[in-house]
């Protein structure tokens, strides 16, 4: 079969050349080792590894950014960025969240500053024998401009979208891979997740049928330190704060992510809290991904990413809760 | 965008992360360090905030004089000329020893080293001390008394190995979080035991398999009574006792009249409490003690301290993996501030100033004479001091002792009669509203350096922006007074000079450098070059050779209830605020979390005083009074009020008593006598 496969070494030639007409960010390993979606030549590529532990929607939506600017009576939006950015390192789950999000942001009120990065940004997924500890990444399909499917060593490049294909011919030369590779990997790949899905679906339909009490969300929540990390490093957490900072000149509007995991989070300025017991707060965590985004999206809205799994200091992230939560009630 | 990694300037767990930079120089974001050996790509909510209050716009940025009682802007060299001379002028009217020089926990190692040296070397005083006196001095000692040396035995990761966690004082998953997760993690995945002992039903209570909650201030009677048991048990640990210690014959002797059932009177908790913690503690292989606050603020905090390296030693739990005596550093850089000398009776690396081969040793490396051996003040007397009118000048370097010392009004009356202050900060504090002069310092993001965390590791602080408007990093700003004092051993090219001459000063540090320590901290004692750092102190010996058992008897706190102030109030930290709030209340969500001072009070204690949960209401103590709102928690325990010292607005400190240990003078901030009204 003949496929477009190319050395890291190509990979990386390809990506500086595509510099002329994006903003390319990409896996890269910073000083100590964490790796991170970095500008090229932040650091050494770092590709292979896995999923990368931040927010990877932090791309489009920062985690503190300006919203607009209040000078001299008028108010201004922030400048448009010169190029569109071109962001390598997604992996399939992280494809299926900022399909959501995207979806979030543009519902009823299309949230302009996310789409001032968002709007033509191509997206580069990475799949295959690249996870963490030589493990398989899902293949990606074609919810992605381009697919990166390692092989172990190269990757074999698929373009889904329009700008995707350009891209690729762009880089002419093509190998040939034998078939079987290519097929054991999507094979590999279509056995992945389908046990955390059917947790998820579990844990969801225990929630929709209120069969989970009160006891067990506050044996929860006394493990909850209130950190926030697994909102901030959830990938369709969305929830922001404003504030206004003067600048000398005039006034700037910021946003900050939030977390629904604070008391302030939904405090009326009366002092009347709708959410103001911890149980509350570590049951809407979950109940808002797994149910109630249920009703309103039709679909779960957590995609199995692991990010708040990884980054909770005491071992509450969703898949962690879903599984004592179906092994007490399932 | 642009990432530097640095170290977080909040509490002493010293987790690592990434600050990111936008185009503009403005910091607008935190990454977790994934590789970093404590943060392991965790933070706190704090730490996900350490960015938000560097670029706020209430930085001070340019020098200030105080003109006909109005500050003025100034340049730098108006300012420091001002600095020294009015320093030499108090000095040649008073004497040496009428200034004093106060340090920072806030501040880098190589910072804490130079404010040492500009005291002692060029200014002939050791009237140099910082907050450790408010927080860990009483550590210190009674630590150093015991086992020879005043900091956290073991490691962090030792949380994870331990077979029982006796904690005492601390409310880690507050204050020091990524520990308090270690502690969780340890109980609720390897079933570790978990022994509480705090007055208020902290997190880890509720996690707790022994949760006693004493009368506070009763540290010492309860610690005695555990030790009672166990010797009454048979269930000491007698070959580490003969080997490894000293004084045991004493211990015995002053734990005999600790009986459970009179301690338990004492403590006001039952003797079967004292016996289940007692036969819980020696039971594990490995025993692990946590203290911090709740242990060290008291006028018998020596003593608290004391007798937990007693404990420790007795059941043989010092110096191997999951065990010893870890006091928690509540400050990114307080262990460090205190192995730099930043206090009046040690230079660098606890060498004492009484010793004169040591002064020798300094006097020939800061090419000075006449290194003074006297020791005179601490940061709690010096107030006194300043407020009894012998005390001329101070210079207060990353300080709010308006808001951090005891008695608000007594540290008003103190700084008010000062003939000269001078404080240097980052943002203009209750402090320095009684200054002299004023100069603008740059914060953790704008400067190099290190700070060394709870565990004794010390790591770097790294530069992400430069400084804001006219703001200059401290160890600049004290470089450039000891210049403009006349003396020429002040002058380094950069921070790394710094370190290389407290290294070959300082033998804990000695194998330090910046090159060796660029990715990953190194843990003292690292006495060379080739030395890999100590995970865990006391091993084979201990740091004075043998274990000092040093036994101490019960002595009340100095002001209990009585009738007229029935309650007993204790001060500390919340969750989202640090100190004296300058850099969290200049936090967006930190800020939002927690707006209004407040005051922890029990359902039962509120509802017989007609308080509704979030009104107003006051606490008033002998020192006077404040307004707060009813914080109605069943975190607090009926007669017991805890309140915050972060508001300035609503002062803790305006209430507390300016009762400090004989010893350690650490003020007793966990016990005075209050009373409470409901606000009309």
């Amino acid at each position: 079969m003949k496929v477009l496969v190319l050395t890291e070494q190509k990979l990386m030639e390809f990506l500086a050349s595509a510099r002329t007409a994006y903003d390319v960010r990409v896996p890269v390993s910073l000083h100590d080792g964490t790796r991170v979606i970095g500008r090229l030549g932040e650091g050494p590529l770092a590709i292979k590894g896995g999923a990368i532990n931040q927010k990877i929607t932090s791309i489009f939506f920062p985690h503190m950014e300006t919203v607009l600017k209040c000078s001299n009576g008028g108010f201004e939006s922030p400048e448009p960025a010169p190029k569109p950015m071109l962001v390598v390192g997604f992996t399939k789950q992280d494809a299926d969240c900022l399909e959501f999000i995207d979806r979030f942001y543009n519902d009823k009120f299309r949230d302009d500053v996310y789409f001032n990065k968002r709007d033509n940004a191509v997206i580069v997924c990475v799949s295959g024998r690249c996870g963490a500890n030589g493990k398989l990444l899902k293949v990606s399909g074609d919810n992605c401009d381009m697919e990166l499917i390692c092989d172990g060593q190269d990757y074999i490049v698929r373009a889904y979208t329009d700008v995707g294909k350009s891209l690729i011919e762009d880089i002419g030369s093509t190998e040939i891979v034998p078939e079987e590779t290519l097929e054991q990997i999507e094979k590999e790949s279509d056995q992945l997740c389908v046990e955390g899905l059917d947790l998820l679906n579990a844990a969801s339909k225990l929630l929709l049928e209120d069969k989970v009490p009160d006891e067990f969300w506050q044996s929860i929540s006394d493990r909850c330190i209130a950190c926030t990390s697994c909102n901030l490093a959830c990938p369709t957490c969305t929830c922001f704060d404003v504030f206004d900072r003067t600048n000398g000149c005039g006034i700037d509007r910021w946003r900050i992510w939030d977390s629904c995991q604070l008391d302030g989070f939904m405090r009326e300025a009366s002092g009347h809290n709708p959410m103001g017991q911890e149980l509350i707060r570590t049951r809407r965590r979950i109940h808002h991904k797994l149910a109630a985004d249920v009703t309103r999206w039709g679909h779960i809205t957590c995609y199995q990413c692991g990010r708040c799994d990884n980054v909770c200091p005491t071992g509450i992230g969703i898949m962690s809760v879903c599984k004592e939560m179906v092994e007490k009630y399932g | 965008m642009k990432r530097t990694l640095t170290t977080c300037p909040y509490c002493g767990t010293g987790c690592m992360f990434y600050l990111l930079v936008d185009d503009k120089d403005t910091l607008v974001g935190i990454e977790p360090s994934s590789e970093h050996v404590t943060a392991k790509g965790q933070l706190c909510v704090k730490g996900w905030n350490a960015h938000h209050f560097v670029n706020h716009p209430d930085r001070l940025t340019t020098p200030l004089i105080r003109k006909n009682g109005i500050l003025e802007e100034v340049g730098w060299d108006e300012a420091l000329d001002l600095v020294v001379s009015k320093l030499k002028q108090a000095q040649s009217a008073g004497g040496k020893d009428s200034a004093m020089f106060v340090s920072s926990a806030k501040t880098t190692n190589e910072e804490n080293y130079l404010m040492m040296k500009l005291a002692r070397a060029v200014f002939k005083t050791n009237n140099i001390d910082h907050c450790a006196r408010l927080c860990h001095s009483s550590t210190v000692i009674g630590l150093m008394e015991t086992l020879g040396s005043g900091a956290m035995t073991n490691s962090i990761d030792c949380m994870e190995k331990a077979d029982c966690i006796f904690v005492t004082g601390p409310n880690t998953t507050e204050q020091h979080p990524l520990i308090g997760t270690r502690i969780i993690e340890n109980v609720t995945k390897n079933g570790a035991k978990l022994i509480v002992a705090d007055n208020r039903k902290i997190r880890l209570a509720r996690l707790a398999d022994i949760h006693v909650r004493w009368k506070n201030g009763t540290d010492v009677p309860f610690l005695n009574s555990i030790m009672n048991v166990i010797i009454a048990e048979g269930l000491e640990d007698n070959e580490f006792i003969s080997k490894r210690t000293e004084n045991y014959e004493e211990l015995k002797i002053v734990v005999a009249d600790y009986p459970p059932e009179k301690a338990a009177e004492i403590c006001g908790i039952t003797a079967q409490e004292i016996v289940d913690v007692a036969r819980m503690f020696a039971a594990a292989k490995r025993a692990m003690i946590v203290y911090s606050m709740g242990i060290t603020q008291h006028t018998h905090g020596v003593d608290n301290v004391k007798c937990c390296a007693n404990l420790a030693m007795l059941t043989g739990n010092v110096g191997s993996p999951g065990t010893g005596v870890n006091p928690l550093r509540g400050q990114n850089n307080v262990q460090g501030a205190c192995d730099m000398g930043a206090l009046p009776n040690v230079f660098s690396g606890y060498q004492k100033v009484t010793d004169p081969d040591v002064r020798k040793k300094f006097e020939k490396a800061w090419r000075v004479r006449n290194l003074p051996g006297e020791i005179v003040h601490t940061v709690t007397t010096a107030i006194n001091a300043a407020a009894e009118g012998s005390l001329k000048a101070m210079y207060i370097m990353g300080e709010n002792p308006m808001m951090s010392d005891p008695d608000q009004n007594h540290v008003r009356e103190a700084l008010e009669k000062l003939d000269f202050l001078v404080v240097q900060d980052i943002f203009p504090t209750i402090t320095s509203d009684y200054a002299d002069v004023i100069l603008p310092a740059t914060t953790y993001a704008e400067k190099d350096g290190t700070f060394t965390s709870t565990e004794r590791r010390v790591q770097r602080v790294s530069k992400a922006i430069e400084p804001i408007n006219q703001s200059r990093p401290d160890w600049q700003i004290l470089c450039d007074i000891a210049a403009l004092a006349g003396y020429e051993g002040m002058k380094y090219d950069s921070v790394s000079d710094i370190m290389d001459e407290i290294a070959s000063v300082t033998p804990i540090y000695g194998g330090i450098s910046y090159e060796r320590i660029d990715m990953i901290g190194l843990q003292w004692p690292c006495p060379d070059r080739n030395h890999p750092g100590t995970k865990i102190l006391h091993v084979d010996k201990f740091s004075r050779g043998l274990g000092k058992f040093s036994p101490a008897r019960y002595r009340p706190s100095v002001e209990m209830p009585d009738e007229e102030y029935p309650f007993v109030l204790s001060t500390g930290r919340s969750y989202f605020h640090f100190h004296s709030g300058t850099m969290t209340r200049r936090s967006q969500l930190l800020d939002r979390e927690q707006r209004f001072p407040y005051v922890e009070i029990s359902p039962q204690d509120a509802a017989e005083h007609a308080i509704a949960p979030g009104s107003w209401m006051y606490v008033a103590t002998r020192r006077g009074e404040v307004k707060v709102k009813a914080n109605v928690t069943d975190v607090a325990k009926k007669g017991v009020l805890f309140m915050p010292f972060h508001y300035k607005e609503g002062p803790a400190n305006l209430l507390t008593i300016n009762a400090l240990d004989p010893v350690a003078n650490i003020p007793e901030y966990k016990v005075c006598a209050a009373k409470i009204r409901k606000a009309q």
